[in-house]
């Protein structure tokens, strides 16, 4: 009786515990709608009030056109301040600027994308160790996803101080810009930071609470919490997305910067959107990225096969994570860029086709060595498995078409050459490269890299598997021809594209994106529905598998945190010389592009020092265990993601 | 039950592979037609012209 007594005031403890979360989540919410639609102000009564009501001296409200939902409303602030270059706009040490503020930007953007992604692996993981029958298992996903969230928590700190470190050097470096950004966005930076306080309440509770809630209704208290704080993650990001995207696309403003009274246009400028899902996505396969780095580690420093067979395991789970939203990053990239040329066609030009060009051939080769490497980390996978020598053979047709494809991939359309160079060559193109340097050549290129990129993942699921259904023939002869027809139609339609005027080939990219999509879902689907029941040739042994392999997870993670730092300084870099676009100007001595080269060192550095911080948040992680994890021992079958083998 | 591929007949594996050809092959065509169609372009421009 006592027990259950016990057992009630606990129920009670959890209910409140979650009203509480669900109501800090809100209360911010609350709070900023009456003051949201009036930027704080009073709210301008006298516009609708009858004249004769007003005193004689009262001014009139005034009303302004926003800049780009063409309402009017009235003019509740002051215009963007007109910069000068001098201390008062510009205060500065005898250093650029612009530099501090991109390293102080790029360290709590690295962060901060860490810690949002984590805890969504970690819900999802402790959601499956919830749902799964099997006792052991269950126990290893909660051990997972225990990892997971510990590793975010040291993290979490220093992206505290880090967007501290932030707004100290925007406040101490360009005040009257941030000034300018505070005044318009006040409601939303007051909501921030009480989200803010929220998620830390949430996260040290979720963290903390984990044994004590370990079993039972608890136990689905506390995934709810994960919940909650995965909400309220995503709305910090959000919020904190609001202010790029005005910067970049302003709304809610008139044409001289004065801000209009609604909030709710001021945040959802036309790029807001499709930031958030890009930064959304991105933000995943990062996560998963440096969890797998985290992994591969521990796997490296392990001193037992035990520990080795868990940290590969959880490399796995992660770098498949990761990989998972890889794939639909491009697209969600395609969408942002859509959009920036939808608001301004110049934008776009002067990201894809002029000033910063060059850094998107960059991207080019990172996002095929992202690829390689993922194909190199399944390849060497398969020394897991026995039965999956079979496969070996395969691996050299395969690295042949994807080093073809990434050589075509990163051909440059045009190069900087020297007036002699330029006559030797006969023009800017070269006569038979220039050909691949074309959007037709490289769609297929990219196209034929994914394909196979799922084709190795197929071949890693049957690793040691053989298919017993009643028709595993016509599946394996539906999954040839899939895949068959799939290459012969992309790398068809780029062929098909030289021939045909500008304005019909720019619509071959969709079908060949589609053929690349119904190979990773049909295909997929239909190898894990055949492989339902199958004949296992032999274990997986996890923890047996090449040092190389980890490598490669740390090259996987580098790569992400690199390009993130790339696209970061593209989108940045295209407002030119505005603070906000074409509404505030930037007048410091450092509104000029820089050269490649200088933009390339920065982002390596901003890498180098992220790496360098995250090992120690990793070592202070080490430092915490008292414990082996929970052992995944060798030979053992090891839970994997849905889908894989 | 255990290798249910290895009971099936060469004829039969090749029947099913060129079956599977020819559906893969009437899909995609089908999709970049949509695809195209949709997007207000025509597919078959260079034959038309």
């Amino acid at each position: 009786m006592a027990t259950l007594n016990k057992q009630a005031q606990k129920k009670i403890w959890a209910f409140l515990a979650l009203g509480t979360f669900v109501g800090l989540l809100l209360l911010p919410l609350f709070l900023s709608l009456p003051a949201g639609a009036s930027g704080g102000a009073p709210a301008p009564a006298a516009s609708t009030a009858p004249p004769t009501a007003q005193p004689a001296d009262a001014k009139p409200v005034e009303k302004s056109r926003d800049i780009w939902y063409k309402t009017e409303g009235p003019v509740v602030g002051a215009p963007a301040p007109k910069t000068v270059d001098g201390p008062k706009d510009y205060p500065r040490y005898n250093f650029e600027s612009r530099v501090l503020l991109w390293v102080a930007n790029q360290q709590h953007l690295y962060y901060g994308s860490f810690v949002l992604a984590v805890p969504i692996f970690c819900m999802v993981i402790e959601y499956m160790g919830i749902i799964t029958k099997d006792k052991a298992l269950a126990r290893k996903y909660d051990q997972l996803a225990y990892d997971f969230i510990k590793i975010s928590l040291t993290a979490y700190s220093l992206t505290a101080i880090l967007g501290g470190i932030l707004v100290f050097t925007y406040l101490t470096l360009y005040p009257t810009f941030f000034g300018y950004l505070a005044s318009i966005f006040r409601p939303v930076m007051h909501t921030y930071a009480l989200l803010f306080v929220a998620e830390s309440g949430t996260l040290y509770i979720y963290y903390y609470g984990w044994d004590r809630m370990r079993e039972g209704f608890l136990k689905w208290v506390h995934v709810s919490m994960s919940v909650v704080l995965n909400v309220i993650g995503t709305v910090l990001m959000m919020l904190a997305n609001s202010w790029i995207a005005f910067m970049q696309s302003p709304a809610g403003v008139d044409d001289q910067g004065r801000y209009l009274g609604n909030i709710w246009h001021v945040i959802h400028t036309t790029l807001w959107n499709p930031i958030n899902v890009h930064r959304l996505i991105g933000n995943m396969a990062f996560g998963g990225g440096v969890v797998a780095a985290y992994a591969a580690y521990r796997f490296l420093t392990a001193k037992t096969d035990e520990e080795r067979a868990h940290y590969d395991w959880m490399g796995y789970v992660a770098m498949f994570i990761g990989v998972c939203f890889l794939i639909p990053l491009p697209f969600a990239g395609y969408w942002l860029m859509r959009e920036v040329y939808a608001y301004r066609q110049q934008m776009g030009i002067t990201l894809m086709g002029g000033l910063l060009a060059w850094l998107f051939i960059i991207q080019a080769v990172m996002i095929g060595s992202l690829f390689l490497t993922t194909n190199y980390y399944l390849w060497q996978g398969l020394e897991r498995m026995r039965g999956a020598e079979r496969y070996q053979k395969y691996i050299k047709y395969m690295v042949f078409v994807l080093i073809t494809c990434f050589i075509v991939w990163l051909t440059p359309h045009t190069m900087v050459m020297t007036p002699g160079e330029l006559k030797a060559m006969g023009g800017q193109q070269h006569p038979v490269l220039g050909n691949y340097g074309v959007m037709s050549a490289k769609n297929g290129a990219i196209n034929t890299i994914i394909t196979t990129t799922v084709l190795s993942f197929i071949m890693y699921q049957r690793g040691n598997k053989v298919p017993t259904v009643k028709w595993a023939s016509k599946g394996n002869a539906f999954l040839f021809g899939l895949f068959t027809v799939a290459y012969i139609n992309i790398i068809g339609l780029a062929i098909y594209g030289y021939y045909i005027p500008a304005n019909v080939r720019v619509g071959l990219s969709v079908p060949q994106v589609a053929t690349t999509l119904s190979c990773l879902f049909i295909g997929v689907l239909l190898n894990s529905i055949m492989l339902k029941g199958a004949k296992e040739l032999g274990p997986t042994v996890w923890g047996q598998i090449s040092v190389r392999s980890q490598y490669a997870l740390i090259m996987l993670a580098t790569a992400f945190t690199w390009m993130m730092g790339l696209m970061g300084y593209i989108r940045s870099s295209v407002r030119l010389f505005w603070h906000v676009n074409e509404i505030m100007r930037d007048n410091s001595p450092w509104a000029f592009t820089h050269t490649i080269g200088f933009a390339a060192n920065m982002i390596s550095f901003n890498v180098l020092f992220f790496w360098i911080t995250i090992l120690f948040v990793f070592w202070l992680g080490s430092l915490g265990i008292k414990k082996a994890p929970a052992a995944a021992p060798v030979g053992q079958k090891v839970p994997v993601p849905a889908g894989s083998h | 039950m255990a290798d249910q591929e290895s009971q099936v007949s060469t004829g039969t594996k090749v029947a099913f592979t060129i079956g599977s050809l020819i559906l893969a092959t009437i899909y995609f065509t089908a999709l970049d037609y949509a695809l195209m169609n949709m997007q207000g372009l025509d597919f078959f421009y260079l034959f038309r012209k």
